[in-house]
């Protein structure tokens, strides 16, 4: 853009009247030489006349004669003569433009081959400069370009500066040498409401574009973001396809407020709730899949304060700019992608069932333990069916999945106008039967510069997803558990081909029943765009006006015939809509301007959304058969229920950048926010959020004597806010209707209100330094942090005679601290080509103060919050060991809760003898990793690319909450054969697993304890990618410019100390509550072959 | 310039206008500053709601779950009682925290509702609907002085951490309560609404804990002789047909309530549906005899499983919540005159079941006859528990410790109130020696 940006020069003359003109019209220069640039500056200053010129094809530094006296349009023909270029004057404008070639030479073929230090170019952009005659270098970087004598080439790549060449009498075996630029400093970076050059930076942004290769196929863009980002830690959901992940910035942003970031999409906030209603138990869908990885042109994290500031109240959490593909001047370009995958479980022999044998020896061992210990007789058990093979419930259940996707976009624009045009369709089997999640969408983007000052452009994304749920998540049917749970000779269907049913036939649910008898869906129609205007009124202020909405309309179809246990025995419908509306007004007045050596930035805006929530409800009883699925035909219906509510926010935004040479950087950003969420009088209403950050770019200093490295060192301080999580109208003391009795309407005092509630608000402070070796080839970013977070929002517990069990309030402070490092290696020798990629962030947050005293609230049965601790922290029942002997038990264990040598040694904190949850609970570590990273790493050589991807967390916890193949004789559950065969028999013989006991609840469920804690800690192979790009002279021949094909292969492998699935699944959003798994569908390991096309 | 002018005022319209859509209000809601008189009217609806489904399918069945009738069937199975009521109670389980909780979340609305109406000018709608709260005043801790015994007692909003009132005390408040409501609730019209009998029904009950023998049988007997009420048959009374033996009911309606009672006590394979979540046990299904006419509609065998058959829609619909019903007046009547007076009654009702009149020797017999009358008669309505525990027969009935006869104080709420104690029965002593 660079090359054919027109500078104009003087804009205070246009705005006053230009006092220096000459009543004669004749031009007077100081000196008699002068350079082009000085002569054209005193012609403007006196003529009041602006100049235009391009700067790369005049030479403003030849020295000419001026002689003085002339009338202009002599004076400007003489200082340009022998410059190539004349003066045309229109208006009050003067344009230098290039001289027409009196004839034109005849085309020949020019060639040659581009390069740089390392090797030979592929893919370096040829072009005749002035003319939009452009090729492409070959792989094994040669060019062949038609040109004429005199015409000057011109050479570019991204990352390199540009190269020219003026044809000559040489047409071939011409060599070119290109020079890396160094990227990391040049780079353009999207920043809240508007754009700035990397170097320009002063704040911690990171930014991530993906690249064909070593991308994989994604259906929501959150998952895409794991471990390509220092700061940003992506927990994915599960294996189901279109689940949602956890994606945290910087750590905890807050206790119930929302942790996750905004998401900004192509400038518009855009809503990452849920894509369903919540009317299925089962697993959550992603809000954010809407969005098609594929049509995403980069990411940028804000992840400092000073960054997210401009998006003041909503900025606590980090805010995720995406910014979609656009197209570019030029011929149209046309992308093909197409991939199919193989997906399936891997590692489910760590959850081996124990077999008939080994499951009664368990059972009667812990009946005769009971028996002796009670003096009772309790029968012992025997197999009914002595010699049935045992029947694999998971085998039947999970599956090898396909998918397949496919993308098509075209890119092209004239001379005023650009186009993107992109449709996608996608469809991913779950590995579990009868899961299915397809999207089809189509989506546009177009610009045009309508009139001098006028631009304009819409964005509009359309798209359609269809997901058939299986019973996954915390559902009572749960797939993965109701696989286990099942004695060793239970099986699904009885000797006539009927369900085998629980109670009767079974323990559990029956699983193949919950799949085969529920058809649940979710589809979900949404349309998002934006519209803008652009006015230039003059070339360094403009005004840019936005329209966004985003329409989601979502259908939840939960459907469980008479033959389903939750059928009722009559059938069972529950069909809930959502309807969500958002809108956006924005209006950003700009400005920019360069007084001499210092660059001003400014942008004034003022922005309002509003959203809209409307759902609604029925559930029908009592269906003639399966094929009726409407209501409308429901015998009764039992239940209903609508909802509506809306907010707003009106928002006003202030940024100003100012740059001294390069070299001095400072941006200063404020905002101030007003929501419908707090009281509404100013004081609590309004919040206020600035920011400064200050950047100082030591390479540019005159003293910097080491070419190709640069530096910069950054600092920043800003405030954010937060709002998400809090009811719409928290703040007033509510009596809600519908409190209905035997007919009539009621009311019942529901909400206590807090009209004092008011903004969570975040101090941070961000030093960074960016460095950049050997002209980029080894880059390295580090950050260190700590974010204050004042005014928690809370649902706090309180006691439950006061009326309610809890009352939403600003109730204390935490502190996040954190440091993030980000390398870059960018290194080749010949053909051969390597780019690696290692980032890892530490934080560590801590619970700074809390309302009143130094109590230990507890956000549910796992965890609790403290001052001093981490928030996530798990607080629990501490297991030591086992007791060898029936003398090491404490005689209230031993008589209250008859412990008896075998059984599990808690800790007691207070020494009394009995384990309570008031007295004897602990910290005991935190859902919170203590690092996390990843790191990447692409050679190619030749055609040849390949991608290897690592992932990993450290330090993190994560509970088992089920408990069912662990209880070892504790109800009729059958055991998980790794724990049968490692229980206590005798002294010595375990000091982790216990002994087998019947009825005692004390070894498994009586204690939420660290027995189910396990370490989640975890090294994941992600992804490996191989690809091969055709030589283009054999795809030329049928027209494509680049087919590439490519073999993947994505959670290869991985090491955690885990004994279960998965250490990354996470059933909860909430910050207090996170780290919980109930043996969640894990995430598959897929193989994909697909293929990438460019024409 | 003009361009700019445009713009700027356009800015300016703009937002004035969107600082109104700042303040939303809600849609289903009306803020608490705003009510009206005929709001109170609503608030009243609103506390039958909340008084219905906040104690929960717990807080309701809890006397049947660990009264020792009952076990869990399943993969979690316990076989007997004992092991049902260690596994069912402990301080932190939410068996007895949820009705705590919902007790006082009801409490809660009808303390808002009986300053509300207290406030409105005289009136005899105004001293119906108070008495109507203070007969669920009443009820809410009637069921907390029976099962935590120490509460705290709240009669209003309150900002600060209550103490517990002392059980005697406790039990004069609910006295009170009951009294006050026998004189200013309506009269007796319908089943499903507070009545002056409802009141005389639960302050019978009242007294009958406290001891207060000659009270409770007098309210008994002016309910039995009153006219309004009779014995009816249980294929009427728990198959959803008319009778006069209901004196309060909640209705439970689908849409109103949020549990079926049934669904805990059916299987899947039975035609209603249930999770089968207790079954009788095999000495409380010899109970019922084969003349018995309460039999059938109390306990069935579905296939291979016992099941409860008081609540016949399992989970195909929402069967009624029965707090007070004639049986029990005779019983009570029985129980509070003794042998020599009281036999008559406790055989009016054994033959009108299809059993014969017994004959009990002596006082202690005639205790132990009508217990185990209330045991076949109120099975599966949530008293057995209480009936062993205030005759001193629970610890040995079941066979569990005595802490077992009243309910932990719910460690949230110790944690969360510092005012509150917790019982001495279930404050471990101070040995932590080892076993030797």
């Amino acid at each position: 853009m660079r090359k054919t940006l027109l500078k104009i020069l003087g804009l205070a003359i246009l705005l006053f009247i230009p006092l220096g003109v000459n009543a004669q019209g004749t031009v007077n220069f100081p000196s008699a030489k002068m350079t082009v640039g000085e002569a054209l500056g005193v012609i403007e200053s006196q003529s009041g006349m602006s100049i235009a010129y391009n700067e790369t094809i005049t030479d403003l530094s030849k020295i000419v004669s001026t002689p003085s006296g002339k009338p202009l349009a002599e004076a400007l023909s003489i200082i340009l003569e022998g410059t190539g270029t004349e003066a045309v004057i229109k208006g009050k404008m003067i344009l230098i433009v290039k001289k027409k070639a009196a004839e034109k030479p005849a085309h020949v073929p020019v060639s040659g081959t581009v390069r740089d230090k390392i090797g030979p170019l592929a893919g370096a952009v040829v072009m005749i400069d002035g003319t939009q005659k452009a090729e492409m270098t070959a792989e094994d970087g040669t060019f062949t370009i038609q040109a004429a004598k005199g015409d000057v080439i011109r050479f570019s790549m991204l990352g390199y500066k540009d190269a020219l060449y003026t044809v000559g009498t040489m047409t071939s075996g011409i060599e070119i040498s290109l020079v890396d630029d160094s990227q990391l400093l040049q780079e353009s970076v999207v920043v809240g409401y508007g754009t700035m050059q990397r170097r320009d930076i002063t704040s911690s942004i990171s930014t991530y574009k993906p690249a064909d290769e070593g991308e994989r196929e994604f259906i929501s863009p959150d998952a895409m973001l794991q471990g390509r980002v220092a700061g940003v830690n992506v927990a994915a959901a599960s294996g189901t396809p279109g689940g949602r992940s956890r994606v945290s910035v910087r750590g905890i942003g807050s206790i119930t407020a929302g942790n996750e970031p905004l998401y900004v999409v192509d400038g518009v906030p855009m809503s990452n709730t849920s894509g369903d209603t919540g009317a299925y138990a089962g697993e959550s869908l992603s809000g954010l899949s809407d969005i098609n990885p594929a049509d995403i042109e980069s990411i940028q994290i804000l992840k400092d304060a000073a960054s997210a500031a401009i998006y003041g109240s909503r900025g606590t959490n980090g805010v995720i700019i995406i910014t979609t593909k656009k197209g570019a001047k030029g011929k149209p370009k046309l992308s093909a992608n197409a991939n199919y995958g193989l997906s399936y479980l891997q590692n489910l022999d760590k959850l081996r069932v124990a077999d008939a044998d080994l499951y009664l020896e368990v059972q009667n061992e812990a009946i005769d333990n009971y028996n002796k210990q009670t003096d009772s007789a309790i029968p012992r058990l025997e197999n009914p069916y002595p010699g049935k093979p045992q029947f694999s419930w998971i085998d039947m259940v999970f599956r090898l999945a396909q998918s397949w996707q496919a993308d098509l976009s075209v890119a092209g624009g004239g001379e005023k106008s650009d186009y993107y045009i992109a449709g996608h369709a996608k469809w991913n089997q779950g590995v579990g039967i009868g899961s299915l999640y397809q999207k089809y969408g189509v989506k546009s983007n177009v610009n045009s510069q309508v009139t001098p000052w006028l631009k304009i452009g819409a964005t509009i994304n359309l798209s359609y997803t269809d997901a058939n749920r299986v019973p996954d998540g915390a559902i009572g049917t749960s797939m993965l558990t109701h696989g286990l749970e099942h004695r060793p000779w239970d099986t699904p269907f009885k000797g006539d081909g009927s369900y085998t049913i629980i109670n009767a036939d079974l323990l559990h649910y029956n699983l193949v029943q919950a799949i085969n008898e529920q058809k649940v869906y979710n589809k979900t129609y949404r349309v998002y765009g934006t519209a803008y205007a652009q006015i230039d009124f003059f070339k360094d202020l403009n005004f840019r006006t936005t329209f966004g909405g985003d329409y989601m309309s979502a259908e939840d179809h939960v459907y469980f015939s008479k033959d389903h246990m939750y059928g009722n025995s009559a059938g069972v419908l529950t069909d809930s809509r959502r309807n969500f509306a958002s809108i956006v007004v924005d209006n950003i007045l700009s400005y920019n301007h360069s007084f001499g050596g210092l660059t001003l930035n400014a942008m004034l805006g003022h922005s309002f959304q509003m959203d809209n929530n409307s759902t609604a409800m029925q559930k029908g009883q009592g269906f003639p058969s399966s094929d009726f699925d409407v209501n409308s035909v429901a015998a009764e219906i039992t239940d209903y229920s609508t909802g509506l509510s809306t907010w707003a926010l009106q928002s006003f935004m202030l940024r100003t950048t100012l740059n001294y040479k390069d070299r001095y950087l400072m941006t200063v950003n404020a905002r101030l926010d007003g929501s419908s969420k707090f009281a509404s009088d100013f004081k609590h209403r309004y919040g206020f959020f600035p920011s400064v950050s200050l950047g100082w770019n030591l390479s540019e200093e005159p003293f910097w004597k080491w070419d190709g490295i640069n530096a910069k060192i950054r600092a920043s301080y800003g405030a954010t806010g937060n709002q998400g999580g809090i009811g719409s109208y928290a703040w007033m003391t509510l009596v809600n209707a519908g409190y209905n009795y035997n007919g009539k309407n009621g009311y019942a005092v529901m909400q206590p209100g807090n009209s004092d509630l008011q903004w969570e608000t975040a101090h941070q402070w961000d030093v960074g330094v960016d460095l950049s070796f050997f002209r980029g080839a080894l880059t390295f970013t580090a950050d260190a942090f700590l974010k204050d977070t004042e005014n928690l929002l809370y649902d706090m517990p309180i006691s439950a005679t006061k009326g309610y069990t809890q009352y939403t309030c600003n109730i204390g402070s935490m502190r996040n601290r954190g440091l993030e490092f980000a390398l870059g290696g960018n290194l080749g020798k010949g053909d051969f080509h390597w780019k690696g990629d290692l980032n890892i962030s530490f934080v560590k947050n801590r619970l700074t103060s809390l309302i009143g005293d130094n109590e230990v609230l507890m956000t549910d049965d796992y965890h609790a919050i403290k001052v001093g601790e981490e928030i996530g922290s798990f607080y629990m029942i501490k297991m030591l060991g086992i007791y060898q002997y029936d003398e090491d038990v404490p005689t209230y264990q031993y008589e209250h809760y008859g412990v008896r040598a075998g059984d599990v040694i808690y800790e007691d904190v207070n020494g009394d003898g009995d384990i309570t949850v008031e007295d004897d609970a602990q910290f005991v570590g935190s859902a919170n990793p203590i690092f996390t990273g990843g790191f990447s790493n692409t050679f190619t050589w030749k055609g040849l690319d390949a991608n290897i991807f690592f992932t990993y967390s450290y330090g993190a916890k994560i509970y088992e909450y089920w408990t069912g193949g662990l209880r070892l004789g504790n109800g009729n559950w059958p055991a998980q054969e790794s724990e049968a065969l490692a229980r206590w028999t005798g002294p010595g013989t375990s000091n982790t697993v216990p002994r087998a006991i019947y009825g005692y609840t004390w070894n498994s469920t009586m204690f939420k304890s660290t027995r189910y804690l396990h370490d989640a800690s975890y090294i994941r192979l992600k992804t490996v990618q191989i690809g091969y790009t055709l030589p283009k002279r054999w795809t030329e021949r049928i027209g494509i410019e680049k087919l590439r094909v490519y073999v993947q292969g994505d959670n290869l492998w991985h090491y955690s100390p885990f004994r279960f699935l998965d250490p990354e699944v996470n059933t909860s959003m909430t910050a207090t509550k996170m780290g919980l798994d109930c043996m969640w569908i894990p995430q598959p390991t897929t193989f994909t072959f697909g293929v990438n096309i460019k024409l | 310039m003009k361009k700019s002018i445009i713009l700027l005022i356009s800015v300016i319209v703009l937002t004035v206008s969107c600082d109104k859509l700042l303040t939303q209000y809600p849609h289903n809601a009306k803020s608490v500053d705003n009510l009206t008189e005929d709001d109170v009217e609503m608030l009243m609806v609103g506390a039958y709601n909340i008084a219905q489904y906040k104690p929960t399918f717990n807080g309701y069945a809890l006397f049947d779950i660990i009264g020792g009738d009952l076990i869990r069937p399943g993969a979690t199975s316990t076989n007997t009682p004992a092991l049902v009521v260690q596994g069912a109670i402990a301080p932190g389980l939410s068996i007895v925290g949820g009705p705590w909780n919902g007790y006082y979340a009801g409490l809660y609305q009808i303390n808002n509702f009986i300053n509300a109406a207290e406030s409105l000018p005289d009136s005899p709608r105004k001293k119906e609907m108070c008495g109507t709260g203070y007969f669920f005043r009443g009820l809410y801790y009637y069921y907390l002085v029976t099962r935590w015994r120490d509460v705290p007692i709240v009669t209003g909003p309150v900002d600060y951490d209550v103490p517990q009132t002392e059980e005697a005390e406790a039990w004069k408040f609910v006295e009170g309560e009951f009294k006050k409501a026998i004189e200013m609730a309506p009269d007796f019209s319908d089943k499903n609404y507070v009545s002056k009998d409802a009141a005389k029904a639960l302050l019978a009950r009242t007294y009958l804990a406290m001891g207060k023998k000659k009270e409770a049988a007098d309210l008994a007997e002016e309910l039995i002789t009153c006219g309004r009420f009779a014995l009816a048959d249980f294929s009427s009374i728990f198959r959803g047909k008319v009778n006069k033996e209901e004196i309060f009911t909640f209705p439970n309606l689908q849409n109103e309530g949020s549990f079926n009672i049934g669904s805990y006590y059916y299987t899947k394979e039975s035609t209603v549906g249930g999770s089968y979540t207790f079954c009788p046990t095999q000495e409380a299904m010899d109970m019922f005899v084969h003349n018995d006419k309460r039999t059938p509609y109390s306990v069935d065998i579905q296939g291979s499983n016992n099941v409860v058959n008081k609540y016949y829609q399992g989970d195909a619909g929402h069967d009624p919540i029965y707090i007070a019903r004639l049986a029990e007046m005779y019983l009570i009547s029985a129980e509070c005159k003794g042998l020599a007076l009281g036999i008559d009654r406790h055989n009016q009702l054994r033959t009108f079941r299809g059993l014969e009149a017994v004959h009990p020797a002596s006082e202690a017999a005639f205790l132990n006859a009508v217990i185990n009358e209330r045991r076949l008669e109120l099975f599966g309505e949530g008293f057995r528990w209480y009936d062993l525990v205030r005759t001193g027969k629970y610890e040995q009935t079941v066979g569990v410790e005595s802490k077992y006869t009243v309910l932990p104080i719910p460690s949230r709420e110790l944690t969360l109130n510092k005012a509150l104690h917790q019982h001495s029965l279930w404050i471990a002593s101070d040995d932590s020696e080892t076993n030797e």
